[in-house]
């Protein structure tokens, strides 16, 4: 068991982790996912101690390791850890990088560390690669190779530090495969990682740092599937958001449609269903919503899921409610009565929101 | 490789045989004497003509000549190379060096008007015994001045002097009760002091050993460069130089003897040479001048088993130093990488013969360490700031990752660098470690300046008692070139174990019992490509 508690690292010109406290427990296989920069490489980095914590405490198996006094290199042999570059032995071949550490940290004799390094060769599938050098081989092997090497000290815990970013993509399967053997164990595991799918299949524990702190944490079905927080949620399915409110008539259409138009060439998002998007937005606007209230007060968001890659208008207001279905503007009957629309129309309790009426467009990709 | 350093040898002696064949075409039909036609001093004004370093004969004709352009020799001997191949147009030279240098090159000519005439004076150390010595000397002097040991030894060493019989004639016992005494010579500057059979001679040689036996001291001769020997008395290192020529400027900052002989100076020209020797006749008489004569060959050997010993103890300590300088600065001490940095500085900003100098004169003058061993210490610093460069690129180019690795498996910070940083870095310097040992070695050959007989030292030695460039040359040459494909071999050996693709894999595997067939069938494709 390792409990974090108010670990705060610091670097000369920034601070990547703020307060992380967390418990991992015996068996726990946690995915830690967030946006970059924020520190996910520099928490597992602390945890062994590769980067020296700032502040905070470490506390390993009842072991304070941030302590001056403890001994570091055994604490470390207790945890592997797998790196983004493989960073096997150059100057070994890949029996000896699996068999040296064994017989100079574990006193192991040439025979016992043999029998484990082929062992495990054979469980990663390179046994025939065991006098080959790490040049000779693809990365996918290397890192195969190298979760090999770790697992010959027998560790209690393994620290993956984005295991398959530097990896073609033909061969992130091949080591995705293997650690989801790993995971299926019952081995403790923590895995700083980019794909979030594999997050998803593997972990039975899902931790989402943002800006040096623990914003979310939950079981992948919470934080993928049913995801609570504003952040959690535009972080896994990817979203980009325009946030605009209107709180008289004259709000400026034109600006809009040139920021709309940036917005959509940065996410690659076609014209088609912008300019849908616009008609739709100055229509309920427009024509209905300025006529209908007295007192504007409209919000409305514009988010792109690049996951699912969905083009959403969310547009919520108080007073008389507006059912789009009985426009009698073709064009925008036209648009949403089409396949690819979607919509929700809700009356919200007002003591819960401020906005009453929320009313969101949903435009999917046009499958030709 | 071989194949290329066997080209070049043949090459250079195909074209040194050609330049020795006709340097000495003689026209038959000449009329002059001398093949410049020069006859009178003024007529060397304007040209180019050479002088020994530090002699200061040239002070003599100044005036005469004032637009003389003047080239400065090292060893007299060079010059008469210098006038052959019509480097320089005359040279100054002592009278009694130009009759031990006509002996064995009869086409020099004298011209008839005199340079002038110098005195020379035996100059004292700067030591504390300076006073004491100064006053044996003089008295010594004037004691053999007038009872006429002086002018025997220049009747039998400058008037008749065979550089092929004479040798020093007394026996004098020494009883060293007052210690032993110091003595710079030129060493290769017949008829004052040369080497013969291995032992040093001549009119100097003879001298001090008189004076010596005479005042109970043990005579130690050491033969530098003449431009050495005021500044290495000057510093005390040495008790007495030899053949000092007395000057107004020297006798205000050097504590001089009075003279103990003096000469006329006289200008050198070329003439005709009636030699009729063939070429292959000449070849073997330069072989055997150079070898066989007074068993030079084991002078040869002697040089170069010392160059070697410079080198090879250099470099083993020079790489131990530069290694524990590395591993006090690897984690970022700030003191040990300031010093490191300043040391590196000093020793690779300064040429190394001044180095080597400022070791043997100032810095170890103290300890009484002789030329071998500064040697050895110069340039293990000079090998050891190579090391230290060599291993701190090696290191950074192995690269943080492989360091993180293998301290985030459990391994110390010395267990990590032994055993995976070291072994990687070393594959990047090996190449760089095998030039800097050869660039090493033909340093080394500079070590003469400090009294220490290496091969090159020995070469010019024996080039100033046979008059011959050829033969000690390019056998000097050569010798480098086998050293160096000697050391080349080491480190190729070195550099080919340690590539991945040469590393024995039965060595691997040894000492376990296995089941996988495919291993020891890949073991043994191994063997059979090998």
């Amino acid at each position: 068991m390792i409990e974090i508690k108010h670990l705060r690292k610091e670097f000369e010109d920034s601070a990547p982790l703020k307060d992380i406290n967390m418990t991992i427990n015996d068996g726990d296989v946690i995915a830690i996912i967030g946006p970059s920069g924020t520190g996910k490489s520099t928490l597992l980095r602390c945890i062994n101690l590769l980067a020296e914590p700032t502040s905070g405490d470490i506390i390993v198996d009842g072991q304070n390791i941030t302590d001056k006094h403890c001994d570091i290199n055994e604490v470390r042999k207790k945890m592997g850890m797998v790196f983004q570059s493989f960073n096997l032995f150059g100057h070994m071949t890949i029996l000896e990088n699996i068999m040296k550490p064994q017989m100079t940290l574990l006193g192991r004799t040439k025979q016992e560390a043999y029998d484990k390094a082929m062992d495990l060769l054979y469980t990663v599938g390179l046994a025939a690669k065991a006098l080959n050098y790490p040049s000779d081989l693809s990365g996918g092997q290397q890192q195969r190779i190298a979760i090999a090497r770790t697992l010959a000290m027998d560790p209690e815990i393994i620290l993956f530090d984005e295991p398959t970013s530097a990896l073609d993509p033909s061969m992130i399967g091949e080591v995705q495969s293997v650690i989801r053997m790993l995971a299926k164990s019952g081995r403790t595991m923590m895995i700083v990682t980019h794909e979030m799918d594999f997050a998803k299949k593997i972990a039975n524990r899902v931790i989402l740092l943002n800006d040096g702190y623990i914003y979310d944490d939950g079981t992948p079905k919470e934080i993928f599937e049913n995801p609570t927080k504003p952040l959690t949620r535009k972080f896994v399915q990817r979203l980009s958001v325009l946030s605009y409110s209107i709180r008289n008539t004259n709000f400026d259409f034109e600006n809009f449609a040139e920021e709309l138009q940036s917005y959509a060439e940065k996410l690659l998002i076609e014209n088609d269903r912008t300019s849908k998007l616009q008609m739709c937005l100055e229509e309920i606007c427009v024509n209905n919503l300025f006529i209908l209230e007295d007192d504007i007060d409209i919000v409305f968001d514009i988010e792109y899921s690049e996951k699912k890659d969905e083009l959403s208008l969310v547009v919520k207001y108080n007073g008389e409610h507006f059912n789009p279905f009985d426009s009698d503007n073709e064009l925008f009957n036209s648009i949403l009565n089409e396949s690819t629309t979607v919509v929700h129309d809700e009356i919200r309790d007002p003591s819960d929101t401020k906005h009453q009426h929320k009313l969101e467009l949903i435009f999917k990709w046009e499958e030709a | 490789m071989k194949k290329f350093f066997c080209l070049v040898l043949a090459l250079m002696i195909a074209f040194s045989s050609i330049a020795i064949v006709f340097a000495d075409e003689a026209p038959t039909t000449a009329e002059a004497k001398t093949k410049s036609g020069f006859t009178s001093i003024d007529d060397l004004n304007g040209h180019l003509l050479g002088v020994q370093t530090s002699v200061l004969y040239e002070e003599l004709v100044k005036d005469r000549i004032p637009e003389a352009e003047w080239q400065y020799f090292t060893m007299p001997n060079d010059m008469i190379l210098a006038l052959e191949s019509n480097k320089i147009s005359a040279y100054l030279i002592e009278e009694v060096g130009f009759i031990a240098q006509y002996d064995k090159h009869p086409e020099l000519v004298r011209m008839e008007e005199l340079a002038g005439v110098c005195d020379y004076a035996v100059v004292v150390g700067n030591n504390e015994r300076q006073n004491l010595l100064l006053s044996q000397i003089n008295e010594f002097i004037a004691e053999s001045s007038s009872n006429g040991f002086l002018d025997d030894l220049y009747d039998y060493w400058v008037m008749n002097f065979d550089a092929d019989t004479s040798v020093i004639r007394s026996n004098p016992v020494f009883t060293g009760e007052n210690g032993t005494v110091s003595i710079a010579i030129e060493g290769g500057y017949e008829p004052f002091s040369f080497e013969s059979n291995g032992e040093f001679s001549g009119f100097d040689v003879e001298f001090m050993q008189n004076f010596c036996a005479k005042y109970g001291y043990i005579p130690e001769f050491n033969s530098i460069p003449f431009e050495a020997i005021a500044p290495g008395t000057e510093t005390g290192k040495y008790d007495f130089g030899m053949n000092i020529v007395i000057s107004d400027e020297r006798e205000e900052t050097a504590q001089l003897s009075n003279p103990y002989y003096h000469c006329n100076i006289v200008f050198v020209l070329e003439g005709y040479s009636d030699s009729d020797l063939g070429f292959f006749e000449k070849i073997s008489e330069s072989f055997n001048k150079t070898f066989i004569k007074e068993n030079r060959w084991k002078q040869f050997v002697e040089g170069t088993l010392v160059s070697i010993e410079i080198t090879f103890s250099s470099i083993v300590l020079g790489t131990i130093l530069g290694f524990l300088a590395y591993m006090a600065c690897r984690k970022g001490n700030k003191f040990a990488n300031k010093v490191t940095e300043a040391i590196t500085w000093i020793i690779d900003g300064m040429p190394t013969v001044l180095l080597l100098m400022i070791l043997y004169y100032l810095v170890l003058n103290a300890v009484k360490m002789n030329g071998i061993g500064v040697s050895i210490v110069g340039f293990s610093l000079i090998f050891a700031c190579s090391m230290y460069d060599m291993l701190n690129v090696g290191c950074n180019a192995v690269g943080k990752e492989q360091y993180e690795a293998s301290r985030a498996m459990g391994y110390s910070d010395k267990q990590a660098f032994f055993r995976v940083i070291l072994p990687q870095a070393a594959r990047h310097f090996i190449p760089i470690y095998g030039n800097d040992a050869i660039t090493l070695l033909k340093e080394t050959a500079i070590v003469g300046y400090i009294a220490v007989l290496d091969l090159t030292k020995i070469s010019d030695l024996v080039r100033s008692r046979t008059y011959e460039a050829f033969f000690p040359l390019i056998a000097t040459a050569i010798i480098y070139y086998l050293l160096e494909i000697l050391l080349t071999v080491i480190v190729n050996q070195v550099q080919y174990r340690c590539e991945n693709e040469h590393r024995n894999k039965r060595k691997i595997l040894e000492g376990i019992k296995t089941d996988e067939e495919f291993l020891i069938e890949q073991v043994e494709e191994q063997e059979e490509n090998d």
